[in-house]
């Protein structure tokens, strides 16, 4: 209880410092493997964004835009999850992924596949060039049969 | 604009945000949307207007309900502003007195006015949003805008230059806009604008009701001010 009223403090008395930063940003890689002691092959942008959209879209993202809002919040997991690691921020990352992957989101044809693994990357400019380093690896999550999500 | 009017505006447009944020909610898949669902019925009462400091009371505990579940804000900024104007509303409805109710709607204009000059201020003091490079940055790689060729912005250096610019002053002098109802009133279009800008470029979308919703207060409060002076 007092946890959470302590969340409430920053709502109450706001800081207002929005973009006083541009820190360096996370992404979500998953990996799907076909036993949980496998060594991961290749790495898939979870969520990647569309290469485009029209202003007509955009327009509508006013009213309904709760696949990206998701994405805004798998972003904040990721922020919290490289200061400081909680099984809960990796929980809700781990769950939207497994939910993208038992609604065909993800498309996995592959029968063997059993267990799932997410890491994070941080992606940051040095000078001109950008660049992508992997900070996080989460444990490796059996993936529910399909019959049973 | 008259206290109750501000208010009842408040409750209105404040309703249809957590609306808004509910349905979202209520389709997405790994969420808690037993908790949403109740959250839109009692938006709802808010809108129409049929016991809104109960609804408002409750809504304040579903929030509090929300930040242990998500274990912080789920929308970061626009979640934390719904929870200002709800809180504020639940104190202009609890507090007994007319003088105490108009502090606490004041105190939500304060911070509405504070919102855009302290994301000024903490701009202009930083070096790379005076050359624009820290608006490239977001462009670049930041996980904010919506679509992979949006990217490209971050090659025109000299439009981001001025954007910055533009921005910075924008949210510096807004405090200014107060002089007048109708300074106010062009500050008010230029501010939603701008987070209409957000919502299209970065899907910031809850960010612009939120905090549209936070306006009656400031045109209550630019009133009161200019009527009676304190």
């Amino acid at each position: 209880m007092l946890h959470t009223l302590k969340l409430l403090i920053p709502a109450l008395v706001p800081s207002w410092r929005f973009f006083d930063i541009i820190a360096p940003s996370p992404r979500v890689q998953f990996t799907l493997l076909s036993a949980e002691d496998e060594e991961p092959q290749s790495w898939h942008t979870f969520r990647p964004r569309p290469a485009n959209l029209s202003f007509i879209q955009m327009l509508g993202r006013m009213l309904w835009n709760p696949h990206w809002n998701e994405s805004l919040f798998i972003a904040s997991c990721a922020e919290r999850l490289m200061e400081t690691p909680t099984e809960h921020s990796e929980n809700e990352i781990m769950q939207r992924i497994l939910c993208d992957l038992a609604s065909g989101v993800i498309s996995n044809d592959s029968p063997e596949v059993s267990h799932l693994q997410f890491r994070l990357l941080v992606v940051e400019r040095h000078g001109d060039r950008l660049q992508e380093d992997p900070v996080y690896y989460s444990h490796v999550e059996p993936i529910p049969r399909q019959d049973a999500v | 604009m008259s206290f109750e009017v501000a208010i009842r505006w408040t409750e209105i447009l404040l309703g249809f945000a957590f609306a808004q944020q509910s349905l979202e909610h209520l389709y997405a898949k790994a969420g808690a949307r037993a908790l949403f669902f109740a959250r839109l019925l009692l938006a709802i009462l808010l809108i129409v207007g049929i016991q809104t400091a109960w609804a408002a009371y409750l809504l304040l505990l579903l929030a509090l309900v929300m930040l242990h579940r998500f274990q912080g804000p789920y929308n970061g900024g626009a979640d934390r502003m719904g929870l200002l104007i709800l809180c504020c509303l639940c104190l202009v409805y609890f507090l007994p007195t007319q003088r105490w109710k108009e502090i606490a709607f004041g105190y939500l204009a304060l911070q509405l006015v504070l919102s855009y000059f302290i994301s000024g201020w903490v701009k202009i003091v930083n070096s790379d949003w005076r050359n624009g490079t820290a608006l490239r940055d977001v462009f670049i790689f930041s996980a904010y805008p919506v679509s992979g060729s949006l990217r490209a912005w971050s090659e025109s250096p000299r439009a981001l230059f001025i954007l910055s610019w533009g921005v910075i002053l924008f949210e510096l002098l807004f405090p200014v806009s107060l002089l007048s109802n109708i300074s106010l009133a062009i500050a008010l279009v230029i501010a939603a604008i701008f987070h209409f800008s957000n919502a299209c470029l970065f899907g910031l979308n809850r960010f612009f009701w939120v905090w549209v919703a936070a306006y009656p207060s400031i045109l209550w409060f630019q009133n009161r001010i200019m009527a009676t002076g304190y």
